[in-house]
């Protein structure tokens, strides 16, 4: 196992500390981290029958498909939010906006997980709602104002006990004084450069003109970029209001990320976006611009910067955008090799909710859209009530599509075999 | 239906009329006859997404309603209106709220009718 990535702090607890209970979590991170072991811990499984699973099942049949595609019930994870499948494909890591993290594993690889357990039990979270895997498998979850790394999670998962290392420590993601509940449902990608990119969200509605330069200088309300032990952070984008949701295309590298924009405005604007971010600097837009060409009221009397970068595609407005990958699989007809599946978690304040669905788009070869989002998979909004609340895509090692509600706390599969 | 703490009346009725505090010294506790139950489930549907039409959150930054006091709600309310409460979200939802519509509300969750099952420790 690769040590070489955690905090030499980290390492340095290897040799002073015994085995004990941490009353904290700094002392479960060293702990874990000098690799001793913690006090057991009840570690309970999350039960994947009963009346609740054959609930969800009979509302997956109201879901709307293209002709030859299904949807089953994978796992049911409370509060389930972003997903990262392990490069092995043997566990999906999933975040959540409360204090744990689950692991879900399809041990018979039947298109169902039988077990599902708390990721890392004994390390205490503050919304760990981002995980993702660098290919050499080193797990990241992006919490509320700390970034943990977990060497070999694949291997540990099996144990309450995991490697673990600091790559942020708490409060220092963004200054304390910023933290909010509001936004703060953080996504994280390793890129083609291996380095960490963390989506930021700021955390008002617009924000007041005196953080403008804080934020701008930090990149909240923006997407950052680190070596993946934490060093050489920079501000990758700027501009952005609620980014949540980013994958790199595989062909060209260049990273596409949802944001979320500005509320209280009308039911139909402004629109939220899906960027293109083809180089590091680019800024997209907000405050100035509330989503896609509507400006806000704020700041109507600045000037925005000229070189703002537009959405490449306007989505629909409040229906809260929230996951974004790449299909890079071989089990769905071809015309969806690389194409965008994406999420919108549902709106909350239009006086017709929409949203709860999964989209795709489509690119075309010179890797910008072919036309706007399309829906992909419809049918948990039932007449403004929401019957589920899609969060997350990713693919599973099969080709197959992996979607996280934190509505219902579930996971689903959706697989194509043409019938 | 929680019967409200004394003096909470006053509070109250000063945010709706005259007659209605009229109503409140001459009667007591009964002054919460303001909301409407029916009209306040019809209206709950815009306050589904986040605390749930069953008055359980659906969100982990979202209290639950059910069964929450109906004067803590209503006071909650205009204080989010008022500014004096600050929530992103609440902000914007207490714009399209009438003083009836806000009555109506805390009505509803307050009539969902809620059980403990479970007290850790007991």
């Amino acid at each position: 196992m690769k040590l070489s990535k955690i905090g030499s702090a980290v390492i340095g607890a290897l040799l002073t500390l015994g085995v004990q209970a941490a009353a904290n979590a700094d002392d479960a991170i060293e702990t874990l981290g000098g690799m001793h072991k913690m006090a057991a811990v009840d570690w309970p499984t999350i039960p994947q029958t009963g009346p609740k699973a054959d609930q969800v099942k009979k509302t997956l049949e109201k879901i709307k498909m293209p002709d030859g595609f299904h949807i089953g019930l994978y796992a049911l994870v409370p509060d389930a939010r972003h997903m990262a499948v392990g490069p092995q494909g043997v566990v999906t890591i999933v975040g959540t906006r409360k204090t744990k993290a689950y692991a879900v594993t399809d041990r018979s690889r039947s298109g169902v997980a039988e077990d599902v357990k708390e990721f890392a039990p004994s390390i205490p979270k503050v919304l760990p709602n981002g995980p993702c895997w660098s290919k050499d498998g080193f797990l990241y979850i992006v919490e509320q104002n700390r970034i943990l790394t977990y060497p070999a999670a694949e291997f540990f998962y099996e144990s309450p006990d995991v490697a673990v290392g600091v790559v942020v420590p708490e409060g220092k993601l963004i200054p304390t004084s910023e933290e909010s509940y509001n936004h703060t449902a953080r996504e994280c990608r390793v890129g083609p450069d291996n380095k960490l990119y963390v989506q930021l969200g700021q955390p008002y509605n617009v924000p007041p003109k005196e953080k403008q330069a804080l934020y701008k200088q930090l990149g909240i309300g923006g997407i950052i970029r680190m070596d993946q032990d934490g060093t050489h952070r920079e501000v990758y984008a700027t501009g952005m209001r609620n980014p949540v949701g980013m994958d790199f295309n595989p062909k060209d590298k260049t990273l596409w990320a949802n944001d979320n924009q500005v509320d209280g405005m009308g039911d139909d604007i402004p629109a939220g976006e899906m960027n293109h971010i083809t180089k590091m600097g680019q800024d997209f837009g907000f405050p100035w611009y509330g989503g896609g060409h509507t400006r806000t009221k704020e700041y109507m009397d600045q000037t925005p910067p000229a070189d703002i970068v537009f959405p490449e595609v306007e989505q629909v407005a409040h229906a809260a955008d929230l996951g974004l990958m790449f299909y890079t699989g071989n089990m769905f007809p071809a015309k969806y090799k690389n194409a965008i599946f994406s999420t919108q978690h549902g709106s909350w304040n239009r006086k017709d909710p929409i949203g709860a669905r999964v989209m795709v788009t489509f690119l075309k070869d010179d890797g910008h859209v072919a036309g706007p989002s399309i829906p992909f998979a419809e049918g948990w909004n039932e007449n403004g009530h929401y019957l589920g609340r899609p969060v997350d895509v990713a693919q599973s090692w099969d080709g197959s599509l992996l979607v996280s509600d934190d509505l219902v706390g579930a996971i689903y599969r959706i697989w194509y075999d043409g019938k | 239906m929680n019967i409200p703490p004394p003096g909470c009346c006053k509070v109250i009725a000063s945010y709706t009329s005259f007659a209605l505090f009229a109503f409140c010294v001459a009667f007591g506790t009964s002054v919460y006859a303001g909301g409407n139950i029916t009209a306040g489930r019809e209206k709950a549907i815009m306050c589904d997404a986040c605390h749930g039409l069953d008055g359980h959150a659906r969100m982990p930054e979202v209290p639950n309603l059910a069964g929450q006091g109906e004067g803590y709600i209503l006071h909650q309310l205009h204080s989010f209106k008022s500014g004096e409460r600050k929530n992103e979200q609440m902000a914007i939802i207490v714009q399209s709220l009438t003083p009836e519509a806000m009555q109506d509300l805390a009505a509803y969750f307050s009539a969902i009718e809620i059980k403990v099952v479970k007290v850790p420790g007991e």
